[in-house]
């Protein structure tokens, strides 16, 4: 008894370096925002307690719904491609070729770089009148210069494909890490058993590889509702706030605007639906399991 | 034994880690060395590129000059440099010395965290009647100085000597040769566009952002709108002239898309310009700092063109302020003052950048008048048009870009572009 409480005595130096960095840089802003959210509050703290106020604001905030919307969008649209991108490179990469190593390189080498990074790549890229895009489109005889980054559609596709090209290899390591799991003899047994290569995939390993795809969708969705640099680097949340995700706006309001009180709301709305979509999530993880 | 040994490491661990935040972090934060007697002046700046240098260079000739202050100089990111400002000096922590642009001094001004100069300003014999009287009232709030004027930078345009020429569109003076009425100048940018080859463009300009917007700026002000808000500072009532707003807007538009002289969507306008293929640009003055320095660009800068009847140019000025604390070091102040006196009466350094120094005294100098390309803009400080005095400055433009460039990008008829504005401005100003 006396031993199991030494024990666990010991670890305390080892655990508090994390714990006190964990609650002033993490715990204790979370407070803070919540608190701020009830009071008017500028970058110099002239405060004034306004009660529920900016909540109620926020409701009727047409910009909170429209950028909240946009945030959604992105969701919808990364999400399920970024699951089944993922899935189909993971499956190009351990298929046992020549390019194997080749393959798991270049699909996760753009993870590294950073957002700054890819951003600029892709402006120069995509721009009109000299990118490297339009060239070519006009070289293989199509008369047309595509306003990659100001139009309306295609600043969506823009913003996807780069999300999707650049965060891919992250996913893609993840189902590697499930395909490389899956035990060999089921599929020795199933060979056996006479059954085909599609039959192998959708019934071994399809099924081995949900749980991983649990956890990738939800890092997904959590990542997504979270866009903000990407977009701003290279729309800027144009054309005319047709992108402009959510955290942009919450930003615009607590830096531009000067009010971080009304900034700190909406980034509690924002974590609401992030922790009411994780739990859902997990419920559903769990009676699947079960 | 071992365990023995395992809790002594655990403490010894937890006391380093203890020591390493109590730490000091001068070595970190001050790698410059303060003379001796002198007295410490923190400045913050925002400049980055040739700006920080010319700021530099004035700085070294200050400390140089005289042995009681030292400016030390701290170059600040500007993405996030009024977040840091406002933060810092609200908490006690800022700098002695700071530059703001002007459209953000009544949000200073009116949180109180600026001091009043006058006092110092006559201390330090810093003669108000020397500056260019259209940009220092930028910097006068209720009848006090709240900040002293470096420049201002408004919005001009260049030419193409050679594209210009080869057109046949220059005068034996060197200016171009166009009407200044909003016919002569489409017409002016059509047969620039017929005589010049595929390649080149009449117009080299952003179809998104802040340059559209102050072109836009000043065209509404050249037909005599005034403001988008006026009034009191804090709750300001909205004020933009809708049919002037739009009729500026729409001229702006067609040079876009109808007479298709500005090409759409220029990645990068700047260097269209800069390796000779645009015979036209308009920005800020301070690109005679870069075009000077490029070799085999041929330009003329010129004001842009008052098409509409009255001058007017879109410009903002750098400014000094003296951040307000309760427990202010005043000698600090004091020496910050003199640097504000040494640095405009020096302007013509500073004008290298490009930028009108807002000293009229200097602007009449051998010095200045001698620089290349500076006199040919000059004048324009004398009518510039800075953006409506409100602490909302910031948010107005937020808007009123992100509007605009659904106009330009063809998403959105002017008229609705418009009551968008006004909804959302109004909105924002009712907080």
């Amino acid at each position: 008894m006396k031993k199991q409480w030494i024990q666990d005595f010991r670890a305390i130096p080892f655990l508090l370096p994390f714990f006190i960095a964990y609650m002033i840089f993490t715990i204790f802003p979370i407070f803070k925002g919540l608190e701020m959210s009830l009071y008017d509050w500028t970058l110099v703290r002239k405060i004034e307690f306004v009660g529920l106020e900016n909540y109620t604001k926020m409701f009727t905030d047409r910009h909170f719904w429209r950028t909240l919307w946009n945030t959604t969008f992105f969701v919808i649209l990364t999400t399920p491609t970024m699951v089944l991108l993922a899935l189909g490179l993971a499956l190009l990469s351990n298929l046992n070729t020549k390019f194997k190593t080749f393959f798991r390189s270049s699909f996760f080498i753009p993870s590294i770089l950073s957002v700054s990074v890819i951003s600029f790549l892709m402006i120069f890229m995509l721009q009109p009148y000299n990118g490297l895009v339009n060239n070519i489109i006009q070289m293989i005889g199509i008369d047309a210069e595509p306003k990659w980054m100001a139009d309306q559609g295609l600043a969506w596709v823009t913003i996807v494909v780069v999300t999707l090209w650049w965060t891919v290899g992250f996913n893609m390591i993840l189902f590697l890490a499930g395909l490389q799991d899956i035990p060999h003899s089921l599929y020795e047994a199933s060979e056996i058993d006479g059954a085909s290569r599609w039959d192998m995939f959708k019934y071994i390993t399809l099924p081995q590889l949900i749980p991983i795809g649990r956890v990738i969708l939800l890092l997904q969705v959590l990542a997504s509702y979270k866009v903000f640099a990407q977009i701003l680097l290279i729309t800027g949340g144009g054309p005319g706030g047709a992108t402009r995700p959510l955290i942009q706006y919450i930003y615009e309001v607590g830096f531009n605007q000067n009010n971080l009180g009304y900034a700190a709301t909406m980034s509690y709305a924002l974590f609401f639906i992030l922790l009411i979509l994780s739990i859902i999530q997990l419920k559903s993880q769990r009676s699947g399991e079960n | 034994m071992r365990k023995g040994f395992s809790v002594f490491i655990g403490v010894v661990f937890v006391a380093l880690i203890l020591a390493a935040c109590s730490g000091n972090s001068d070595s970190a934060g001050n790698d410059v060395e303060i003379p001796e007697g002198a007295t410490e002046v923190v400045m913050w700046n925002l400049f980055s590129g040739g700006d920080a240098e010319y700021m530099n260079d004035i700085v070294t000739e200050f400390n140089d000059s005289q042995e009681e202050y030292f400016v030390n100089n701290v170059q600040q990111e500007y993405e996030e440099y009024y977040t840091k400002l406002l933060t810092s000096v609200g908490s006690g922590k800022g700098p002695d010395l700071a530059i703001a642009h002007s459209h953000v001094l009544p949000e200073l001004v009116t949180q109180g965290l600026v001091t009043n100069i006058n006092d110092y300003a006559e201390d330090a014999g810093l003669n108000w009647d020397e500056f260019n009287q259209n940009v220092l009232d930028v910097t006068v709030y209720d009848g006090n100085n709240y900040a002293v004027p470096i420049d201002t930078h408004p919005e001009i345009m260049f030419i193409n000597n050679n594209l210009v020429d080869e057109a046949g569109l220059l005068n034996d003076d060197g200016t171009p040769d166009f009407e200044k009425t909003p016919e002569g100048f489409v017409e002016f940018l059509t047969s620039l566009k017929e005589s010049l080859p595929e390649d080149k463009m009449p117009f080299a300009f952003s179809s998104v952002g802040e340059d559209p917007y102050r072109i836009w700026w000043a065209l509404y002000n050249q037909m005599g709108g005034e403001n988008i808000v006026s009034g009191d500072m804090e709750n300001p009532t909205y004020a933009l002239d809708h049919e002037k707003a739009t009729k500026a807007a729409k001229y702006l538009y067609d040079l876009y898309h109808t007479h298709e002289a500005i090409p759409l969507d220029l990645a990068d306008f700047y260097s269209d310009f800069q390796s000779g293929n645009a015979a036209l640009i308009t920005t800020g003055v301070w690109a005679t700092g870069i075009w000077e320095t490029t070799e085999d660009l041929d330009f003329t800068p010129m004001p842009f063109p008052n098409i509409f009847g009255q001058d007017a140019a879109w410009a903002s000025s750098h400014t000094f302020v003296l951040p307000y604390y309760d427990d202010a070091d005043e000698d600090a102040q004091k020496g910050a003052v003199e640097f504000m006196k040494f640095a405009t009466d020096n302007g013509a350094d500073w004008a290298r950048a490009g930028h009108i120094p807002a000293k009229d005294t200097v602007l009449e100098s051998d010095e200045f008048k001698d620089m290349p390309y500076r006199s040919e803009y000059a004048e324009v400080a004398n009518y510039v048009k800075y953006v409506d005095r409100t602490v909302h400055a910031r948010g107005i433009q937020d808007i009123v870009v992100r509007n605009l460039d659904k106009y330009w990008a063809g998403d959105a008829a002017a008229e609705e572009v418009f009551s968008m504005i006004e909804q959302e401005v109004t909105d924002l100003i009712a907080e």
